[in-house]
């Protein structure tokens, strides 16, 4: 009796195994989908930090989407050109010139600047605060409770007095400070050189209307534009042109940047030599060490 | 009608009453980890509810035709060795779990390659999940449940057929889907809170959880009302 309970039970689980593996073998083969081996080496030619800066869900999509449906090869912002390169070369097409898109916080006010700025006891993110009135009086600029500082994987903006600041040395332009931003003050703009000039101010009110709850807004009054053509006046805001910005007309725009009477007109991105010759002898807090005679807890467990 | 008042009682109770989340705590990996949006969650819900039923289905098929005491086939092949009234004795329910999670695991895995030759779009929303939910202890549970349902009832009359077995299933599928997008909903407004560090990510996700199962707990004791309600045996 037991003997054929075990041999039964072994004969069973074989015989499922038998049928079980010739099924799956035989769906295999039949269902079997051909994948393009070039979206396996544009996957690997890919750096694989999933985070979402050419528009797709992760890597994997955008190379999917680079092999099947012929998208350009330049959308990664975290590899750069010399991976642009690597994918053209698998996918046999020519890199046109690309740009490093990175961030523009438009927004220039630090606490000092800000007028009606009123002590907030909700959640402590821009989310949240956004939904309620009174937090600031102006409701264009940066609310500096740092949703963008929690977004970035890189480490690369983070709220300074109140102001959300890009720190363009860690930055690889991935975008995802501007999608969580509530108020839509950072946009994704093409760097022509290593700093470009930017419109520091997202406010669209009248000037009268931006003196009220500012002290260095965008009062819309013209001044940058009657000097250059790079600049234009959209709803009392300056905007600036990208595409006709370039290198040569710096002479037009340094006249511009002095005009401006609110001095809202700056120039942001990676910090040239000088100002770094400059910078140094300026004081700034040490990086602290952790010391670890006083962090760790070096008392027995006794559980 | 007694049969009918039977299916809407195993449905409720699957669904609500006993939610395999909620009640039994099983399934709680997907639970916690595929929680963080809806969308994603729903996914999550109906890729589990698919393969919740077919694995009801082949339970309840194998459980009846192989495993339990006097299962024709077992009683046919068990003939050619002994005599007849023995070979109607012979108890392979031991081998429950290891057959369960085997043709579990194998019929997902041939779903999959059927879904991703013919359906691509539908292998993309939620292909990902199946290979997860293959060993999902919700599933293995609903299958102990059939058997349990099935083999050592006293009565040969109460035993569960197919359809019982396919309502079960398919329903606690469908608890499991409703207990999962409640939880992702909260988690979509817990991102706009200041929770304390200690309790970021799975534990306040685990406490609310545990709230979620006290609410449940209010539908404790609703079976027997609707029983006696819909006039069906006690």
């Amino acid at each position: 009796m037991t003997g054929v309970t075990i041999g039964l039970s072994a004969g069973i689980l074989l015989s499922m195994a038998v049928v079980l593996t010739y099924v799956l073998g035989w769906a295999n083969k039949k269902f079997h989908v051909d994948v393009d081996p070039r979206v396996v080496s544009v996957m690997n030619a890919l750096p694989g930090a999933n985070c979402g800066g050419c528009g797709y869900v992760g890597c994997g999509e955008y190379a999917e989407a680079v092999v099947l449906e012929h998208e350009t090869v330049t959308k990664c912002v975290v590899g750069g050109q010399s991976c642009s390169m690597a994918v053209a070369l698998i996918m046999g097409v020519e890199v046109g010139e690309t740009l490093p898109y990175r961030p523009i916080v438009h927004c220039g006010a630090h606490y000092d600047d800000r007028m009606g700025r009123h002590e907030y006891r909700g959640e402590k993110r821009c989310g949240a605060a956004n939904l309620v009135t009174g937090v600031q009086a102006c409701t264009y600029g940066c609310l500096g409770f740092g949703d963008c500082e929690r977004a970035c994987q890189f480490d690369a903006i983070h709220v300074i007095d109140g102001l959300a600041t890009v720190d363009y040395q860690s930055c690889v332009g991935c975008g995802a400070c501007a999608e969580v931003c509530p108020r839509n003050i950072i946009t994704i703009t093409p760097f022509k050189s290593d700093q470009v000039l930017a419109v520091a101010c997202s406010n669209k009110d009248k000037g009268k209307d931006v003196m009220a709850v500012c002290k260095v807004g965008c009062i819309g009054c013209g001044a940058c534009a009657r000097i250059s053509d790079v600049f234009k006046i959209e709803d009392n805001l300056s905007t600036i042109n990208y595409d006709a910005y370039t290198q040569e007309c710096t002479l037009d725009v340094m006249k511009a940047c002095e005009k401006c009477p609110r001095k809202r007109l700056v120039f942001v991105g990676i910090p040239s030599r000088e100002d770094q010759e400059k910078a140094r002898d300026l004081e700034a807090p040490d990086i602290v060490e952790p010391d670890f005679k006083t962090t760790v807890d070096d008392t027995e467990w006794r559980g | 009608m007694d049969y009918l008042v039977d299916i809407f009682l195993i449905a409720v109770g699957a669904a609500l009453i006993n939610n395999f989340v909620l009640y039994y705590f099983v399934g709680i990996c997907p639970f916690i980890g595929v929680s963080r949006r809806v969308d994603m969650a729903l996914g999550m819900g109906g890729a589990v509810t698919f393969v919740i039923s077919i694995a009801s289905f082949l339970s309840w098929t194998l459980t009846t035709l192989v495993l339990m005491p006097g299962a024709p086939v077992t009683r046919w092949v068990a003939g050619f060795f002994m005599p007849a009234d023995i070979a109607a004795a012979v108890d392979l329910t031991i081998l429950t779990y290891i057959v369960y999670i085997f043709v579990i695991a194998s019929s997902v895995q041939f779903v999959e390659m059927y879904v991703r030759k013919f359906y691509p779009l539908l292998y993309k929303s939620f292909g990902v999940f199946l290979p997860l939910i293959t060993t999902n202890c919700a599933i293995l549970f609903a299958c102990l449940i059939i058997m349990s349902h099935v083999v050592g009832v006293d009565n040969p009359a109460e035993a569960w057929g197919l359809g019982k077995s396919l309502v079960l299933g398919f329903f606690g599928g469908v608890g499991f889907t409703i207990a999962i997008v409640i939880m992702a909903g909260i988690r979509e407004d817990l991102d706009l809170c200041d929770i304390p560090e200690a309790f970021k990510g799975a534990a306040i996700t685990l406490i609310i959880g545990g709230i979620l199962a006290m609410a449940f707990m209010g539908f404790t004791g609703v079976d027997s009302g609707l029983r006696a309600a819909l006039g069906g045996a006690p």
